[in-house]
């Protein structure tokens, strides 16, 4: 960024152009009407950079004084008058308050300071006007100078600050306790036989003098003169400076100040206009003289730049969000693609695995609905003629048994009992019972109602007679029990007695009838129930 | 007054108050865009991820409908072999039952075939592809022994064309035949379901 730096004295303007830290460009105007118009011109090469114009004139004119402690604003109001009183004729003036007095009332110290003769400065600011140039701020010199106090670790309780101005004038700045209390300018125009050094020498002492006759100095104070110089100054000037008790000398290298605060190339000779610019760079001050008015066009520059800023600003976050968003979609566009190539391969995988699915004309829905139906209804079905084999294997073993009937249903139900028509007769036996079955007779419900049952269960009734000896009604009732004991040992089945040879029961009625001659043997009849669970037999 | 607001201020500044607002549209309309451009991004990724799930639990179907059909193929082959997929082929079994009477000499054979229905399945059950059909024959036939009987059953209910599972049967000896003459001593009342499967999608093609 560029900034307009103008360092005015009494003889002649200093224009210098900074680009950041640096000085990129030095001109001199002489305190003329040509040099006020060669400065026009070249104001016009630098619109838009900001202007700082740092005075130092002879026409400057400092003073003390103290205001009652009150609120901001009344201060500035009660200091406000004083200025208009003290510099009735000129705007540019200006009030530091440093502080409160130690005793009293503990009033403010307030220091004043103005540029008492305004035409000084008007051809300058009318260019600067005129060119709209943004005029930042109108600084006294002496008044900033006591920044280099604290740049350069100067902390004497009593200082007096020397400078050099370009157009030949010496600035001597006095500050106690790093607070500015007076400053004055002089020429530097030696008698004959003057050197430089008898002049500054000459001149701090007078300053002391009158400093000392203000009553600024205790008994045992001692002024601190710090003298910045050139090299080649140096040289010339140091011998003629003699110490004494109350005045002490400091030189101040002007290329080690230089060093000091990074400004290079440093200053080719002993005025120091170019350490206060670049201790303005380093430390910026407030404006001293410049009214709103003179102001206006660096208040409408900064906020322009204000505006330009937010509105980049705004920009760049949009972009920055954008860039955000825009990286995370592209990462899912990234993953959609990916996604989209999974896909891809699955559906490919899909049709290959449909291709090579077995395909007998009909859809693999009915294939599997088939062989579901198949292996649930039919596969493990039972055979009416595997259990009468079965039964065959038993009965085989008990040849005095001869089946009658037998009655068979493949069920789900494990209570159902086919319905048996009864075929054998127990006419001629001896003895006979009567009474109700034990296991009551009890339809197939769910093949009277049509539904095609797993056939879980296979249920049957068995008819038949035993042939034993006469009356051997014990023997009878044994055969029958070891028959359903047999049956009941095959896998998963159970035998029970319905209709036993002789129903011994107490609620049955027992007939008898001996007559006559009786046959050696007879064959009483007996009902069995015989239930094979197919699970069970898994 | 600031001077920002001033006719010269307004001058000034002019430019810079039409960029902050051509950068204030600019800056909404980039958020906006790109805020549009995500959420679609957003809602395309949710929607690909969606497809991609349908995609998998179709391949992961498909494989376990090629393992059960690899599985059942050789079953289905039977059953499509035994013609379990075929109308009913009535004449088939009326001459099967007349051939199998004469191998068996049974000395009588009463069938009856009830017209086809749909057979209910224990708890209702119902296949999505198929239909169960079934028809109930009943029979009720004389030998002169029971092993005649049973062999007639045996091999009527392990015929190779159809399904034929007999779910019910009696047998009894027949009083007062043991005179000497050769006459029926066996008489068996068996009842089976014919049951035949039809395609619900050939069903709806047709």
């Amino acid at each position: 960024m560029l900034r307009h730096f103008l360092y005015l004295t009494n003889s002649r303007l200093v224009s210098m152009v900074t680009r950041g830290k640096h000085i990129a460009m030095r001109r001199e105007f002489a305190a003329s009407s040509a040099g006020a118009a060669q400065f026009d011109q070249h104001l016009a090469s630098l619109a838009g950079a900001p202007v700082y114009l740092f005075t130092d004139l002879a026409e400057e004119d400092f003073r003390l004084d103290t205001v009652p402690h009150v609120g901001a604003r009344d201060r500035e109001a009660i200091m406000g008058r004083k200025l208009v009183q003290m510099f009735r004729n000129t705007p540019f003036r200006h009030a530091v308050v440093q502080g409160r007095e130690a005793e009293g009332r503990r009033d403010d110290r307030v220091f004043y300071t103005a540029i008492t003769n305004p035409e000084v400065l008007r051809p300058w600011l009318e260019a600067i006007e005129r060119r709209h140039a943004p005029l930042a701020g109108i600084y006294s010199a002496a008044v900033f100078s006591s920044v280099m106090l604290d740049e350069l670790d100067l902390l004497f309780p009593h200082t007096l600050l020397v400078t050099f101005t370009p157009g030949g004038a010496m600035r001597q700045t006095y500050f106690r306790n790093r607070e500015i209390k007076f400053s004055r300018l002089t020429p530097i125009d030696p008698e004959e036989g003057q050197s430089l050094g008898t002049l500054i020498s000459e001149e701090t002492t007078r300053t002391w003098q009158y400093l000392d006759s203000l009553r600024h100095f205790a008994e045992e104070d001692r002024l601190e003169v710090c003298v910045m110089l050139h090299p080649t100054d140096r040289a010339v000037v140091q011998p003629a400076l003699r110490d004494f008790a109350q005045i002490q000398h400091h030189i101040l290298d002007i290329e080690q100040v230089a060093a000091k605060l990074g400004l290079r190339p440093a200053p080719l000779g002993s005025t120091c206009e170019e350490i206060f610019v670049h201790l303005f760079l380093l430390r910026p001050g407030q404006n001293h003289f410049a009214s709103p008015e003179m102001r206006r066009f660096d208040t409408l520059r900064r906020a322009k730049a204000g505006i330009l800023s937010f509105a980049g600003a705004a920009v760049l976050a949009s972009l920055g969000w954008g860039a955000w968003n825009l990286q995370q979609a592209l990462q899912k566009s990234d993953v959609d693609q990916r996604v989209a190539q999974q896909i891809q391969t699955l559906n490919g995988e899909y049709d290959a695995i449909t291709r090579s699915l077995p395909s007998f004309g009909v859809g693999g829905s009915t294939m599997r609905d088939a062989v579901s139906f198949y292996n649930a209804s039919i596969r493990g079905f039972p055979q009416v003629t595997d259990f009468a084999v079965a039964l065959s294997g038993v009965l085989a073993r008990h040849p005095g048994v001869r089946l009658a009937q037998l009655a068979w249903i493949a069920t789900d139900d494990a209570n159902a009992t086919p319905v048996l028509r009864k075929v054998a007769s127990s006419e001629g036996m001896p003895v006979t019972a009567t009474g109700t079955p034990v296991a009551p007779v009890k339809a197939a419900d769910a093949a009277a109602q049509g539904t095609f049952s797993s056939g879980r269960y296979e249920v049957a009734v068995i008819e038949g007679t035993v042939r034993v000896p006469i009356n051997d009604f014990r023997g009878a009732l044994d055969a029958v029990g070891r028959l359903a004991s047999d049956l009941s040992a095959m896998p998963g089945t159970s035998a029970a007695i319905v209709e036993s040879p002789l129903d011994l029961r107490t609620s049955a009625q027992i007939h008898g009838r001996h007559e006559g001659a009786e046959p050696d043997t007879m064959e009483p009849r007996f009902v069995l129930r015989v239930i094979r669970d197919h699970r069970a037999e898994t | 007054m600031t001077p920002a607001f001033t006719r010269e201020g307004w001058k000034v500044l002019r430019g810079a108050w039409i960029g902050l607002a051509g950068a204030i549209v600019a800056a909404i309309l980039i958020v906006s865009g790109s805020h549009w451009y995500g959420v679609k991004e957003r809602r395309d990724s949710a929607e690909a991820g969606r497809r991609l799930q349908e995609a998998r639990a179709k391949v992961e179907g498909a494989r376990r409908e090629r393992d059960n059909l690899n599985e059942s193929a050789d079953v289905f082959r039977m059953l499509v072999d035994r013609g379990l997929l075929q109308r009913e082929q009535r004449l088939d079994l009326v001459e099967m039952v007349n051939g199998l009477r004469s191998r068996y000499q049974l000395f009588g054979l009463d069938y009856e075939i009830a017209p086809q229905r749909p057979l209910p399945l224990p708890g209702g059950r119902v296949f999505p592809s198929i239909d169960v059909l079934a028809s109930r024959v009943k029979l009720h036939a004389k030998a002169l022994h029971e092993g005649d009987i049973l062999g007639f059953m045996d091999e009527l209910s392990k015929q190779r064309q159809g399904f034929h599972p007999v779910d019910e049967c009696t047998m009894r000896r027949i009083a007062g035949a043991g005179d000497g003459r050769l006459q029926a001593h066996v008489e068996a009342d068996c009842t089976l379901e014919w049951i035949t499967l039809k395609d619900k999608g050939a069903n709806r093609a047709g």
